[in-house]
């Protein structure tokens, strides 16, 4: 019994409503805790204060006076869930695997490395003009009931819809 | 308990959450734009209902934190800047099948290109502020 408990859940693949409450029990829990947002993207910055000359850019200067703020904290737990994630369940493993994307992209890695650097590219720079991602805006900010975070999901979406299958026709010929 | 080392935990919980749901597979995030997938329509529709269910239940019969300070609950700005932006994010979501909260549990999984899509990430943030130094609307 305890063992197809534990099973469940460091082995198995979660149902998806297991994940969208432990998810969704964040944003009340992060306010009642710490009042404060749920939300990811903001935290690049502090790694940008870290990793790259811009702590004379007025931004960066002020926003992130506390270089280690409890954003990087909240980041590095991330990378250990994942990482925690990976070695229950026996997934764990530096691959270059990207599901269908390396299946079907049939690119030197180099060029992948390319492509998904300037993905994240899109994302970082877009995060902050949008003022928050997928967690700060489509699940805190719609939690809330905030009429601007539900215009952003809306353009997340639709800006993820055509990306997507634009790279599916283009990159991946038509392979879905 | 400790703000950061609170964060840490909550952090921890929450990438182990995404990775067990799938939400660090490059097939599912691609999978639901392409009208493949649905599982993860269902993960973020659901931590949206519970999301609002217990924000509802915290302003209803509480309405202050543990330490009992008042809510203090701040609603993002709107504008041509903004919904420029989150076009933007979507167009790098579609492309690199994760998110800025994804990527790091892809990282901690040892996927190699997510590394590649975490460090675009810095460098768009600091695309942001040598933006910001220039013009302060955005």
């Amino acid at each position: 019994m305890i063992e197809k408990v534990l099973q469940g859940i460091f082995v198995h693949p979660w149902p998806f409503w297991a994940g969208g409450i432990i998810i969704g029990l964040l944003v009340p829990l992060l306010y009642y805790y710490y009042n404060t947002a749920l939300g990811v993207s903001t935290g690049y910055g502090n790694l940008v204060k870290i990793f790259l000359p811009a702590g004379h850019l007025k931004w960066v200067k002020t926003k992130f006076a506390d270089t280690f703020s409890w954003r990087v904290y909240f980041i590095v737990g991330i990378i250990l869930g994942g990482l925690i994630s990976s070695l229950f369940s026996g997934n764990f493993g530096f691959t270059a695997e990207m599901g269908r994307f390396t299946a079907f992209a049939g690119w030197p890695a180099i060029i992948n490395a390319v492509y998904f650097f300037a993905g994240g590219l899109l994302l970082g720079l877009g995060a902050r003009i949008a003022g928050g991602c997928t967690s700060g805006h489509s699940i805190h900010g719609i939690s809330n009931l905030h009429f601007s975070s539900i215009m952003a999901t809306a353009l997340f979406v639709i800006g993820g819809i055509i990306s997507a299958n634009l790279a599916q026709a283009l990159i991946m010929g038509g392979a879905w | 308990m400790n703000k950061k080392l609170g964060f840490l935990g909550f952090g921890i919980l929450f990438g182990f959450a995404l990775s067990r749901s799938g939400a660090s597979e490059y097939d599912l995030i691609v999978g639901m734009f392409i009208g493949e997938n649905y599982t993860l329509v269902g993960v973020i529709g659901t931590a949206i209902i519970v999301g609002l269910l217990g924000m509802q239940v915290l302003k209803r019969t509480k309405g202050v934190t543990k330490k009992g300070e008042p809510l203090k609950i701040s609603e993002k700005k709107l504008g041509p800047w903004s919904l420029f932006g989150a076009a933007l994010f979507g167009i790098g979501w579609g492309l690199s099948g994760a998110c800025p909260g994804t990527v790091l549990a892809q990282l901690g999984e040892g996927k190699i290109y997510g590394f590649f899509t975490f460090v675009g990430m810095i460098f768009g943030t600091y695309i942001y502020a040598r933006l910001k130094e220039k013009r302060a609307e955005i």
